[in-house]
């Protein structure tokens, strides 16, 4: 799986799960500025433990890989087994 | 006075499941004589703010309209309850007050009641202080408005000041889909089964029944703290592990002191604090009315009480095991289902939840909503308060405000709940838990 693939995943779990109607993202929007809170965050986590997976590990739980699709894409590429 | 009759205010606008308890909690409060579901918010400014702009806003607002012109229809069996526009033509109280000491809010405004059946579900209230400062005070029924919803307000009258009216959809509650008859029992039992399960007794409560009246006491003390402090305060929190926002650094600092406190009073236990959780969707601008928050329910042992971290811990689990489960949205499945039924049931049901178990305090915090508010209506502000609604019982709230760098913890409470000497106890206790010092 790539990179773009799971980012594609999380903007589409983004838009229709967390954030108003209408509201749209892309790779480089910050996500904090878009609406997503803390209480956001724990979904997201949770989608991608389901979707690909994959546990963040507590010391990736840092706001920088929260910031974009692209930052958070990457460290779940990274972390995701087969994705290489 | 605007001519309101081209904007399109829906006839009737239908109560949720959460506007309901808040229902209930108007019928709590007036049964305990507490002072009631009243929210206020108040805005600081250093400067005697321009009176006139805030008051032309408010005046042109349809939202602040439809709260003034608006009456309670209860519904009867199976048929919910709704909110009926009046059309009464009735504008907004707006009063002016010369204060003596800076920041400080008027007794008279802090015991206001504007319960169910009331002429408007809003005041507002102009405090000019002999410092020359000023603040504009916003006092509403929680029924109609919950925290966010106050920011999206003041985001609203904000653009009402420059001349640009929202439409209709960002002010009222869209209908609401509900699920299935079954759906909806098998979902009551197990939310019914799950807050059975986190309320269970033993729980410790700073409300001892023997204390009780709360009879027109709402009292609050505010907790200012620097830019250097809440900086502090932060460092701490990530480091004590509250990894979601700070929400459970704060809330667990809380409940050291009150496990504290119970154990001064030789009643230590177990300590269950219902959290709001806003269930809107994010980034949008409204709707403004009606209650949509849920819960996180936390249910703190002793053994985890015993260092902040691992208190922070528990926390950030339960509620991740909580959002995974999907509690909050299940619990307000329930609370909607449970508006079909008529109210004096809807009560007898909600106060039997817990088992006559009361929470051990209540905790409430706003968030990134206002840290970046800076101005209101154009008015640079000094500061920002939050008074909430004093549930009865507990009869403690500690509520969370971060305005620009500043973090401040207002303190509502009873003094029937908590003396004097115990406040100075938290307040102390407090201070250092969240300054890690």
């Amino acid at each position: 799986m790539k990179r773009e693939e799971i980012s594609n995943a999380l903007q589409q779990f983004i838009q229709t799960s967390i954030l108003a109607g209408g509201r749209r993202i892309n790779e480089h929007s910050n996500l904090r500025e878009a609406g997503v809170d803390s209480f956001s965050i724990v979904e997201i986590i949770l989608f991608i433990e389901n979707e690909f997976a994959v546990v963040i590990p507590d010391e990736k739980l840092l706001p920088e890989n929260f910031e974009t699709l692209f930052t958070l894409s990457a460290i779940v590429y990274e972390l995701k087994p087969d994705a290489h | 006075m605007p001519d309101f009759s081209k904007y399109p205010i829906p006839d009737k606008v239908f109560l949720s499941g959460q506007d309901c308890f808040h229902l209930m909690l108007d019928l709590h409060a007036k049964k305990h004589e507490t002072g009631g579901n009243v929210m206020r918010q108040v805005f600081y400014f250093r400067h005697r703010v321009n009176e006139k702009k805030i008051r032309t806003a408010l005046l042109q607002s349809p939202a602040i309209h439809w709260l003034c012109n608006i009456t309670l229809n209860r519904g009867s069996l199976f048929s919910l309850p709704f909110w009926k526009y009046t059309n009464a033509g009735r504008e907004i109280r707006i009063q002016t007050h010369e204060v003596e000491l800076p920041r400080t809010i008027p007794d008279e405004i802090l015991q206001r009641e504007m319960p169910v059946g009331a002429p408007a579900y809003i005041e507002a209230d102009f405090l000019y202080y002999s410092s020359g400062e000023s603040a504009f005070v916003l006092s509403w029924n929680h029924i109609l408005l919950d925290a966010k919803g106050s920011a999206l307000l003041f985001a609203h009258l904000g653009r009402v000041g420059e001349g640009i009216i929202d439409d209709a959809e960002v002010l009222f509650p869209k209908t609401e889909q509900e699920p299935g008859l079954l759906s909806n029992i098998r979902n009551m039992y197990g939310v019914k089964a799950f807050i059975q399960q986190s309320s269970k007794k033993p729980v410790s409560s700073v409300f001892i029944k023997k204390s009780a009246s709360g009879k027109n006491k709402c009292l609050q003390l505010v907790v200012p703290f620097t830019a250097g402090e809440t900086q502090r305060i932060q460092e701490a929190g990530i480091t004590a592990g509250s990894k979601f926002g700070l929400t459970h650094y704060y809330l667990a600092c809380c409940a050291h002191i009150i496990h504290r406190l119970n154990v001064q009073r030789g009643n230590p236990g177990p300590l269950w604090i219902p959290v709001p959780y806003d269930g809107r969707l994010k980034g949008s601008n409204g709707p403004l009315f009606s209650n949509n928050v849920s819960f996180i329910f936390y249910r703190i042992e002793p053994e985890h009480l015993k260092e902040i971290p691992l208190t922070v811990s528990s926390l950030v689990k339960q509620m991740t095991d909580q959002i995974r489960t999907g509690m909050p949205k299940k619990y307000n499945l329930l609370l909607s289902m449970m508006r079909h039924f008529p109210l004096w049931l809807y009560y007898f049901l909600i106060s039997r939840t817990g088992e006559g178990t009361f929470a051990s305090f209540l905790y409430t915090g706003t968030g990134e909503n206002f840290s970046q508010t800076a101005h209101f209506t154009g008015e640079k502000l000094s500061g920002m308060g939050m008074v909430t609604a004093l549930t009865f019982p507990p009869g403690l709230t500690f509520v969370f405000m971060k305005h620009g760098d500043e973090l401040s913890l207002n303190i509502n409470y009873s003094p029937g709940v908590i003396s004097d000497t115990e406040l100075n106890f938290v307040v102390a206790g407090i201070k250092k838990l969240l300054l890690n010092s």
